[in-house]
């Protein structure tokens, strides 16, 4: 009787004593493990630090060697390069999506098939790249037998065309994020506008361009800002796997830079300096999506 | 072909159009999903090759059928135990941001308290900052804390990674949830802990079914931290363990591609058992 009495009288005090109970074991891990580590590379920055002895205070010395590091401007052109994957992300998954959508020929094969790149590990495919855009590997020979072997080419041997390499793994490692994303978009739709906008004699080009692209704005909207960081944040693991930087410094990128400067040569605040630098140009780019497609207004989820 | 005029007249020529686009469109999408399946078939004829077989023919059928490179990956290469390692940090990993994620996504979203808001900002906020700039103060964290070359550290880090989007997926999941529902439950006389359990994580089965999905492929396939926190053999997951195995195996392609392709047949059959739902379960957690 009396728990039932405590029951009635505070199931507000309850939640009051709950709530962040609950919320707790989150807000544990990501301060630890996340947010003090954020933290630390904001101050290492500053300093001078080769993770035996103490970090040195040294101001905004890393920022200003930062400015004249040859090889950052070299790492972040190349991230600028495999940004080139962003409007092939945003438009062509799109195209797939309304055609599985609208029931094309074979499109439960497209369907299952798509989703399959996003699933191999990116070890995984580099290694298969490795073997296959070799000097001997599948697309040579296979230029070979066909007779076009003035296409023949040390793929991985030179810059552009290793970046070229890397730049087409990426599209093809995650275009089917983005039709599964736009497809459960469509989903979401109400059938009823694309059948109407059909009635009313709009073409499969027309509906898509008045009914699906105005309906799916959120969703393009998430597929720019992903794929916007992805190919400024998550290309380590290719640059690592398929040319290791090489040849020479031609395929660095920011974070393959951070993970030398940090592993390779111990200079941990500097490689703090340019953590906090690509976080920034990350975060400046996220608003400056989200302002560019809401027209300013924020705040949509 | 009913009566409704304007739509006829314009209908036909939409069809002719799109006909002429029609089968040069599915080729090049069929193309694609072969593309799609080449690593699979590509894994599996090397890895059914013998080493001279490999050397003669890389593209075509493999003319051998030795079962030789998955005994080497399996027994020489330490693929069986890389394989334990990823099972462990895999399941250990969902275990505890099925935990964590659900429990926070219900606190942000259905429970009333003072600075609810603040602190659900603050958790999605680091989804803004991508976890690999944060590699050196990550690294020494953990030889700080004595976790490295321990299953804790990479679960632990890989909880934390990804919680900000499963809180967000959770508690955006819980807030479509109508409050009668929890109100009935109450008024059955349920306690804050029943409600949760027995009529809020029931409900939420969509939404840990996304989670469940995207948390596998990342964790499973997770590189980096993996190569910077598990170096020891006993510790180490398989896709560390693979990229190694060219090192050690590097005039042994056959057993290489057996490893990858052990490494690639969990999560391509996680992919086949949630194929089905994933559209919808992307539709209902993710674009909530």
């Amino acid at each position: 009787m009396s728990l039932d009495i405590g029951f009635n009288r505070g199931p507000h005090n309850r939640e009051r004593l709950w709530g962040p109970l609950y919320a707790l074991p989150a807000i544990a891990l990501v301060v630890v493990f996340i947010g003090y580590p954020f933290g630390s590379i904001i101050y290492h920055s500053f300093t001078h630090w080769n993770g035996l002895e103490p970090a040195r205070w040294i101001g905004v010395k890393n920022y200003r060697d930062l400015l004249h590091d040859s090889l950052f401007r070299l790492a972040l052109r190349n991230n600028l390069l495999f940004a080139i994957s962003v409007p092939v992300q945003v438009v062509v998954p799109l195209l797939m999506a309304y055609l599985i959508h609208e029931r094309i020929p074979g499109w439960r094969l497209f369907r299952a098939t798509y989703f399959l790149p996003a699933v191999y590990s990116t070890v995984v495919i580099g290694l298969l790249a490795q073997v296959i855009f070799a000097s001997h590997g599948a697309v040579n020979i296979a230029f070979g037998k066909t007779g076009l072997t003035g296409l023949e080419h040390d793929w991985l041997g030179s810059g552009p065309t290793a970046i070229g390499v890397i730049l087409l793994l990426l599209i093809w490692a995650n275009f089917g994020y983005n039709v599964v994303l736009y497809l459960a978009g469509m989903s979401t739709m109400d059938p009823q506008l694309p059948e109407a906008a059909r009635v009313d004699g709009a073409g499969r080009l027309a509906v898509l361009r008045h009914v699906y692209i105005p309906g799916l704005r959120r969703v393009i909207e998430l597929v720019l800002v992903t794929n916007t960081i992805t190919a400024f944040a998550y290309m380590l693991t290719y640059i690592f796997v398929v040319t290791n930087g090489g040849p020479g410094f031609d395929t660095y990128d920011t974070e393959f830079l951070i993970y030398n400067e940090a592993f390779s040569y111990q200079a941990l605040g500097y490689a703090s300096a340019i953590g906090v630098v690509l976080t920034l140009i990350i975060l400046l780019f996220g608003v400056f999506q989200i302002r560019m497609l809401t027209g300013g207004k924020t705040g949509s989820a | 072909m009913s009566a409704a005029s304007i739509p006829e007249a314009i209908q036909p020529a939409r069809i002719r159009a799109g006909s002429i686009l029609r089968w040069p469109v599915v080729a090049g999408m069929t193309l694609i999903a072969l593309s799609a399946l080449f690593p699979l078939y590509f894994m599996t004829a090397g890895a059914f090759r013998t080493k001279l077989d490999w050397e003669r023919s890389l593209v075509g059928w493999p003319t051998t059928t030795s079962m030789q490179a998955f005994h080497d990956a399996w027994v020489s290469g330490h693929i069986s135990l890389y394989f334990r390692n990823s099972a462990v940090v895999t399941s250990g990993t969902i275990a505890l941001t099925l935990i964590t994620a659900t429990l926070g996504g219900y606190a942000f979203s259905k429970l009333n308290w003072r600075g609810k808001s603040a602190c659900y900002f603050f958790v999605l906020a680091w989804m803004a900052v991508p976890p690999l700039v944060l590699m050196v103060p990550i690294y020494v964290e953990m030889v700080q804390l004595h976790l490295m070359n321990t299953y804790w550290s990479v679960i632990l880090l890989y909880t934390a990674i990804n919680l900000p989007f499963n809180c967000y997926l959770m508690a955006a999941f819980f807030r479509s949830v109508p409050d009668e529902l929890i109100e009935a439950a109450r008024m059955d006389g349920a306690s804050i802990h029943a409600t949760f359990l027995r009529v809020m994580v029931p409900i939420a089965k969509p939404a840990i079914a996304t989670l469940c999905i995207f948390n596998i492929l990342y964790v499973w396939n997770e590189f980096l931290f993996a190569l910077l926190l598990l170096s020891s053999d006993n510790v180490k997951t398989l896709t560390v363990g693979v990229l190694q195995m060219q090192g050690r195996f590097f005039y042994n392609y056959p057993a290489l591609m057996a490893g990858l392709l052990i490494a690639s047949l969990p999560v391509v059959g996680v992919y086949l058992v949630f194929q089905k739902y994933l559209i919808r379960a992307v539709a209902a957690g993710a674009l909530k």
